[in-house]
Parts: C-alpha cells; structure tokens; sequence
C-alpha cells in the first residue's frame, strides 16, 4: 500500500551535533508502527524530526505523498499529523476539557462527535473534565495527552513512549485504545521502551540504535530474530 | 488614632494606588507568562498613556473619563508597533537582550513625551475635589470610579482569557509553548493580542494615575518598582495574583508612613518583593518561578 508517512534517509540533530545519520521509515494508513531501540538511540530525535523541531541537514518526510520538510508545526497539524511528546504533553493549568479544546484549535464548526468520541475513547476523562490536568494520575494524563491530539481527528498520531512510568494496567489500557484508534482508520507510529509488548502488539516495527535503522520487519519476525532478542529483550 | 483616620488617610489611598499597580501588574504578569521577559518600558507606556489621554482632554474640551477607551486603544497600537519594530526583532535572541531594549524604549518613550508635552507638571481638571461622605467614609468620585474601573477591566480580561478562543491560547501559549505550536496555535498572533491588551491596560494604569495625582514625565517609571513587586508578589503568569499583590502593595505603602517617614515609601515595595523572593518565591497564587 501507498505509505502515508515516508521518511527517507533523513539527517539532522541539536545545533552543531548530528543524531540521525540515515533514518528511513514508513507508515501506512491504519497501520500501528513501532520504533524501539535502547536510550538515546535517537527514537523521540526521530519523531521531532517530522514535525520539524531540530536542525534537518538532508532527506525528506512526506505525508500523503506531499514534502513537508520544514514546515511550521501548525501546518503539519493541518495536514493531519499530530504529535504526543514523551514530556510535558498536557497543558498543566488547563482543564481536561481545555486541553482537548486546544487539540480542535484549528478544528472550527461543531465539535460535540469529536468530544463524543475521546470521551467514549477514555471514559476516565469525561468523569474528570474540569480536573486542571496537572492534578491528574500520569496514566490520566497521558489519555488527555492522546485525547488532545485525537480532537483534530488526525490521520497520524505520533506517540512518544506513551507508557513510560505507567502501571501494566494502564499500558494494556493504552495499546488497547490505540488499536481502537487505528480501528477508527488512523495510523500510529509510536515509540516504546517495553520493548516485547510493543513488538507483539504492532503491525510492523523498526529498531534504531545510534541515529541509524538496525532491522526492521513485522512485529513477529522481529521478536524472533536473535540480534534483536540480544539487544533488549533481556535474552 | 480610630478605625475611621486609618480608612481615609491609609485604607482608601492605599486602595487606589494599589489598584493603579493592579492595572499595571496585570500586565507585566502577562508579559512574563507569555513572552518570558521582564518589560521595563511599562512604566512609560503608562506615561504616554496618560499624556495622550491629555491630549484628547484638552484637544476635544472631553473628561478624562470619556478619553479613556481612546487612550486605550491608542496605545495599545503603540505597544504593537513597539513589539513589530523592536521586540519582534529580537525573538530569537537571549531573553536578557529584550529586556535591555525595552530599557532603552523607556528612556525613548520618556524622552517623546517631555518634547511634546514639556517636562512642567500637568493636571486633567483643576480645582480641589471634596470627598464625598459614605458614613463616615470619605471617597473621591475619581478615587470610586478608579476602582471600579479596575475591577471592570480585570473582570473583562478573565472573561476573555477563560472563556474566548484566543484567549484560551493565550493560556495554552503561558502554559507549555511548545504544545499550543503543536496544537496550531500562531504563536504571532497571541503575541500581538497581548500586546493589545498590555498597552490598553498601561493605559488605564497611567491616566487613573494622572487624574488621582498629576502628570509629570516620570510619573510611570516610578511605579515601575512597585508594579514589578506586586507582580511577582502576586505569582507570575497570575492576574488575580496580580490584583491582590497591586492592592496589597498600595495599602502597604501608605500604611508604611504610620511607622516610617514618607520618604520611605518607596522602599516598601522593594521590601515587599525581597521578602517575598526569599520566601515564596512562586508568589501567594503559585505563579511560575523566575
Ligand atoms: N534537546 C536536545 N538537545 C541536544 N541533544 C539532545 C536533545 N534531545 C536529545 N538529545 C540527544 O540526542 C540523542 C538522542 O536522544 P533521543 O532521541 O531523545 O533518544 P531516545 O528517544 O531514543 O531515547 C541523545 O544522545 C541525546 O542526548
Ligand atoms: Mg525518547
């Protein structure tokens, strides 16, 4: 199928220093893929990197075949990819349903389906929506998080480890409502340190390590490769 | 001395310089929330609010109050062509740049109003105004519609800040910058709307400060001391941190001649904001820490 996010061979880093030294990937519509790889490997570096947030010195993502390198981030939402940082990923003195509001701001006309459906997404949220999401759990606030980004009803969402520091609970919770998602017809490129659950759970994934793609394949075949199963499925 | 000496020699001069600092804290707060530096040409804004304010007075034969929507609105025009012209410019640069332009924006905006309106003290009206007597309580009808008129425009931008679009991205924008960019918001067009509201209630500050006092080119720079205290007195990024800090500045102030000569006035606004430095330094509302 025709990829609705394309990376291709894209260099860039912070300032003077290169992190990414030839990263290629693809997403195709509805389809959940993961990047895993150790720490500092360059996996957040390499979602910045669509929406433009570091220096890019050579190659190209293109989204529905459309080139948006360096483009300003609020026209990358426009093209309806949108983007959950691993931090800092809520507006803290903003209420749940503010949060979820700024995620529209672009959206204009009636928004109740789009409120209908995060809030049937995460029931916790519509229980909580005048909560100031800074007094939320980290699980709640990740789903505000997600929720925000859903509101533009994009047809990408970026996720950086969305379940870092949560309870297994909550990580069940999150990759089950990100197949809902992807049930709905969007497409999910996200970032995971839990590594084995990732992998089983995606359609397809990528390993990165120091900047570069290392394999890549389906979430089974990788699983079972020995190179891969060395690096960190803890042997 | 009874309760009724300390509300009308200390109380209610307290309350209308303090609502003064208010109008100004508000928007320094503003501009540290959303624009991240300290902006020392506040002061002056006021100034030539105040003196554009009489201009119309004199110019159109119309009171200082019907002046003050047009007062407003001009300088807040000012202020946005400061922010393109000067401010804007320096984006991208280390904070610290900014705040020393906005330095020397003071010294110029200073320096415009002495060669159009001459360095010589002024007056909107003349006469000595009686106060009115509220059982016991002695206002000046321009000391009441000082106050009133600040709790109106606070109440006006809370409105527009909690319930409008754009001010909902204002927030977002004081909030977490890079996520209202990755929301869509344009970050220029919240710059600009802040400046807006930031000369307009410069403005204010500066023409109820001309009408309860009178004006003279120095007359902003020397509450910019006391409206940066209550600001951060206040918690940054707080606007009704702001009011209360503006308010409590004020009544300090004057209380502060109770026990001290006048000529320490002053100081009480730079005790105020040490202390409160050391010791809460988010402020009484929990702003953002410096
Ligand atoms: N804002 C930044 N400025 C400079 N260097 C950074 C920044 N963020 C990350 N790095 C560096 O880039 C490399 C890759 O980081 P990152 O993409 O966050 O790794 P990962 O998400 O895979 O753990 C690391 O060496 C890190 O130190
Ligand atoms: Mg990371």
């Amino acid at each position: 199928m025709k990829p609705l996010l394309q990376m291709t061979d894209l260099h860039g880093g912070y300032g003077d220093a290169n992190i990414l030294h030839g990263v290629n990937l693809h997403v195709a519509p509805a389809e959940i893929v993961v990047i895993v790889g150790p720490n500092g490997a360059g996996k957040s570096t390499a979602m910045k990197a669509i929406f433009g947030l570091l220096k890019i010195r050579g190659g190209s993502v293109t989204v529905g075949g459309v080139d948006i390198t360096g483009w300003e981030p609020n026209r990358i939402v426009e093209a309806g990819v949108c983007y959950v940082p691993q931090v800092d990923n809520v507006f803290r003195e903003m209420t749940v349903h503010e949060n979820l509001e700024m995620g529209a701001f672009l959206r204009s006309g009636d928004l109740s389906a789009a409120y209908d459906r995060v809030y049937g997404l995460f029931p916790d949220l519509k229980e909580r929506r005048k909560a100031l999401a800074g007094n939320l759990s980290g699980g709640q606030r990740q789903m505000v998080a997600m929720g925000r980004a859903l509101m533009l009803e994009p047809k990408i969402l970026l996720l950086d480890e969305p379940t870092a520091g949560l309870s297994p609970k909550y990580m069940e919770q999150i990759f089950q409502i990100s197949r809902d998602v992807r049930d709905t017809g969007v497409a999910i490129l996200l970032v995971e340190q839990h590594a084995k659950q990732a992998l089983a759970f995606a359609d397809r994934g990528y390993v990165l390590a120091s900047g570069c793609n290392r394999h890549e394949g389906t979430g089974a075949d990788l699983l079972a490769d020995r190179d891969v199963a060395d690096m960190f499925l803890g042997g | 001395m009874g309760a009724l000496e300390i509300i009308n020699f200390y109380l209610v001069p307290g309350l209308v310089v303090g609502s003064i600092y208010a109008l100004g804290a508000v928007g320094i707060t503003l501009v540290f929330a959303i624009l991240r530096y300290a902006h020392l040409a506040h002061g002056d804004l006021a100034t030539l609010g105040a003196f554009l304010g009489l201009g119309l007075v004199t110019a159109l034969g119309i009171s200082p109050y019907l002046a003050l929507t047009a007062v407003m609105a001009l300088t807040a025009v000012v202020a946005v062509g400061i922010d393109r012209v000067f401010y804007d410019y320096l984006r991208e640069r280390p904070k610290i740049v900014t705040v020393m332009a906005s330095l020397g924006i003071a010294l110029m905006v200073r320096a415009i109003v002495q060669m159009v309106w001459g360095v010589d003290s002024q007056t909107y009206t003349r006469g000595i105004v009686r106060p009115e007597n509220w059982f016991g309580i002695r206002v000046r009808d321009r000391e009441l519609i000082t106050i009133v008129a600040m709790i109106v425009l606070v109440v006006a931008l809370q409105l527009f800040l909690q319930r409008s679009k754009w001010g909902k991205a204002m927030r977002a924008m004081s909030d977490n910058p890079d996520l209202a960019l990755l929301s869509g918001v344009d970050n220029g067009k919240v710059v600009t709307i802040t400046w807006v509201i930031v000369g307009g209630l410069c403005a204010a500050a500066g023409l109820f400060l001309g009408l309860n006092f009178e004006l003279k080119a120095m007359m902003g720079w020397s509450m910019l001391l006391p409206m940066f205290a209550a600001a951060i007195l206040g918690g940054v990024g707080r606007v009704e941190g702001a009011v209360l800090g503006g308010l409590i500045v004020g009544v300090a102030e004057e209380m502060s001649t109770l026990f001290l000569p006048t000529e320490y006035k002053a100081a009480t606004a730079f005790a105020i904001l040490l202390l409160m430095l050391l010791v809460r330094p988010t402020g009484l509302l929990r702003g953002k820490v410096l």
